[in-house]
C-alpha cells in the first residue's frame, strides 16, 4: 500500500506541474507578443479581453480547432512522432528543477520539487538536448526541402553550442561542489555569494548556449523565415505545429532560464520580506528577468549566417569555457 | 512487489524490444530511433541499479551527443533510398555478426555466475554521494586505465583533424 502511495503522490505531482507550466506556457505567449510589440513600438494584441488578457485563450482555441493537415508525401508516424519528441523532453525537465525551499503547510511538507537527484543538473542537460530530435526528425519527416534544411541546421548548431554550455557549467559545479541544482543553490549565499560575481564568462556563454539551444533570435537559422519559409516546421498545422513554438520558445526558455537563475543568481536565495513565500517569489522574480532578458535579445538584434554560428561556438565559446575552467580550477585549490 | 524490481523489468524488456527493432526495421531512420530508444532504457536501468551518474552521462553522451551523428548523416538520405535494402553484403556480415553473437553470449553467460562485487556500500553512496564515490575511485585506483583511455580520443582526434584537413598541395596543382 505504501508503494501506492509514493507513486500516487508522484503522479499528482507530476501533473500538477505538467498542468502549471501548461498555463504558464500559454501566458507567456502573450507576454511575449506584448514585450515585442512595445520594443518595436506597437501596442501587440488588444482586443481579445482587457489589453489581450484572453489572447492566449482565443490562440489555444484556434490552434486546436483548426483544420489538421498532413501532407501526402511524409512519412506518417514520425511526422506525428516529431511534434511529442520536441515537446516531451522539454516538459520532463522539470523533473529536476527546483522551484524554492520547502515549506510547511497545515502540517504538511510541501516540496517544491518533483525529485531530488544528485545529478540534477547534468539530467536537466541531457533531457534538454534531446528534444532536438524533434527537430531533426520533422525535418526529415516532412520529405521536403526547407524542414530539411533547417532540421540539419538545427542539428550543426545544436552539435557546437551543446558542448561549450556543458564545459560552462563546470565552473559553478567546481564552486558548488556539487551536480544537485539544491546544493548549488544552497552554496550561494548573501548577495555577493551569487557565482555571477565569479564566473562572468560561463554566463556569457551560458547565455549563448540557451538562445542557440532555443532557436532565439540571433541563432534562429532553423526557422530563418526569409530563407526556410518556417524551417522545420514548415508542412506542420493545427496544434502539431502549435507543440513546437510551445516547446522550443516558451517551456524550454523557461526551464534554462531557471536553470540560469539556479546556477549564477543565487536561485531562491533573497532576503525573508514577502513571509513563508519569500523564496518562491524571488526565484520567480529572478527567473522573470532572465527570460525577459532572453526575449529583449530576441527581439532586437538581426540574424547571424550558419557558418558563423558554427564557428562562433567551436573558435570563441568553446576555448572560453576551458580558460574559466582553468581560472575555476586555480582559485578553489588556492582557496582551499 | 518492489518498485525498482517492475522498473528493472519494464525497463529491460523495452531496451530488448527497441534493440530488435534496430536490426528489423527496414527503414534506417526508424533504426536509429530504436537505438536512441535502446540507449534511454539502459540508462532507464542504471537508474535502478543506482548509477546515477552513469545513466545521466549514459542519455547525455550516448542517447544525444553521439547518435545526433548518425542522424546528421541518415537524415540526408532521402526517403525512397532510406528503405530500400541491399542484400550482397549478407554472406559477409553473416560470419561477423556470429563471432559478435559468441562474445556477447559469453559476457552474459561470465555475468549470471559472477557475484556483484563492484558496486559502491550503501553507507559510502550516502555519505558522499554517487558522483564523488565515482569520481575519487576514477583518479585514484583507476588513474592509469582512465589517462590510457584519453590518450586514445587524443589519437583519435588527431586523426579526424588529419583526415578532415583540406590537401594545400592539390590547390596549388589545381591553380597551375
Amino acid at each position: 500500500m505504501e508503494l501506492i502511495g509514493v507513486i500516487l503522490g508522484l503522479v499528482v505531482k507530476s501533473v500538477i506541474f505538467v498542468i502549471g507550466m501548461f498555463l504558464l506556457a500559454a501566458y507567456l505567449t502573450l507576454v511575449e507578443r506584448k514585450f515585442a510589440g512595445h520594443i518595436q513600438q506597437r501596442p501587440g494584441p488588444l482586443h481579445v479581453g482587457f489589453h489581450g488578457l484572453l489572447q492566449p485563450i482565443a490562440d489555444a482555441l484556434k490552434v486546436i480547432t483548426k483544420e489538421d493537415l498532413v501532407p501526402d508525401f511524409v512519412d506518417k508516424l514520425l511526422f506525428y512522432m516529431a511534434s511529442l519528441l520536441a515537446f516531451v523532453p522539454a516538459i520532463m525537465i522539470l523533473a529536476v528543477i527546483p522551484f524554492g525551499e520547502k515549506i510547511t503547510l497545515f502540517g504538511y511538507e510541501l516540496k517544491p520539487y518533483i525529485t531530488d537527484l544528485n545529478v540534477g543538473l547534468i539530467l536537466a542537460l541531457a533531457l534538454g538536448s534531446i528534444s532536438i530530435y524533434g527537430v531533426i526528425f520533422a525535418g526529415w519527416a516532412s520529405n521536403s526541402k526547407y524542414p530539411m534544411i533547417g532540421g540539419l541546421r538545427k542539428a550543426a548548431v545544436l552539435i557546437g553550442y551543446e558542448v561549450a554550455l556543458g564545459f560552462a557549467l563546470v565552473g559553478p559545479i567546481m564552486m558548488a561542489g556539487s551536480f544537485s541544482l539544491r546544493e548549488i543553490v544552497e552554496a550561494q549565499q548573501g548577495f555577493f555569494g551569487a557565482f555571477i560575481w565569479y564566473q562572468p564568462i560561463a554566463f556569457i556563454v551560458f547565455l549563448f548556449a540557451i538562445l542557440a539551444e532555443t532557436g532565439r533570435t540571433p541563432f534562429d537559422v532553423q526557422e530563418a523565415e526569409a530563407e526556410l519559409v518556417s524551417g522545420y516546421n514548415t508542412e506542420y498545422s493545427g496544434m502539431k505545429f502549435g507543440l513546437f513554438p510551445l516547446a522550443e520558445w516558451y517551456i524550454a526558455t523557461f526551464v534554462l532560464s531557471a536553470i540560469a537563475v539556479i546556477l549564477f543568481f543565487g536561485g531562491w536565495n533573497g532576503p525573508h520580506i514577502f513571509g513563508p513565500f519569500s523564496s518562491y517569489i524571488w526565484f520567480l522574480l529572478k527567473l522573470g528577468i532572465v527570460f525577459m532578458f532572453l526575449l529583449w535579445v530576441h527581439w532586437t538584434l538581426p540574424r547571424y549566417r550558419v557558418d558563423q554560428i558554427t564557428e562562433l561556438a567551436w573558435k570563441v565559446m568553446l576555448p572560453l569555457t576551458f580558460i574559466n575552467i582553468f581560472l575555476t580550477a586555480f582559485i578553489v585549490v588556492i582557496k582551499g | 512487489m518492489d518498485l525498482s524490481v517492475i522498473a528493472f523489468w519494464s525497463f529491460s524488456t523495452l531496451a530488448v524490444l527497441s534493440a530488435i527493432g534496430v536490426v528489423f526495421f527496414k527503414n534506417i531512420i526508424y533504426s536509429v530511433l530504436s537505438l536512441i530508444s535502446t540507449l534511454i532504457m539502459v540508462s532507464g536501468l542504471f537508474f535502478t541499479l543506482g548509477a546515477e551518474l552513469v545513466g545521466a552521462l549514459q542519455i547525455l553522451i550516448y542517447a544525444v551527443a553521439i547518435v545526433v551523428f548518425y542522424v546528421l548523416v541518415i537524415s540526408t538520405v532521402p526517403e525512397y533510398k532510406g528503405k530500400a535494402i541491399d542484400p550482397k553484403y549478407m554472406l559477409l556480415s553473416l560470419p561477423v555478426g556470429f563471432l559478435l553473437f559468441l562474445e556477447l553470449a559469453y559476457v552474459s553467460v561470465y555475468g549470471a555466475w559472477a557475484s556483484n562485487t563492484g558496486i559502491f556500500k550503501p553507507e559510502v553512496l550516502n555519505e558522499i554521494g554517487n558522483v564523488k564515490a565515482v569520481s575519487t575511485i576514477l583518479f585514484t585506483k583507476f588513474l592509469f586505465p582512465f589517462e590510457v583511455a584519453s590518450l586514445i580520443l587524443l589519437v583519435a582526434m588527431i586523426g579526424a583533424i588529419i583526415l578532415g584537413r583540406k590537401e594545400q598541395v592539390m590547390d596549388e596543382e589545381e591553380v597551375k
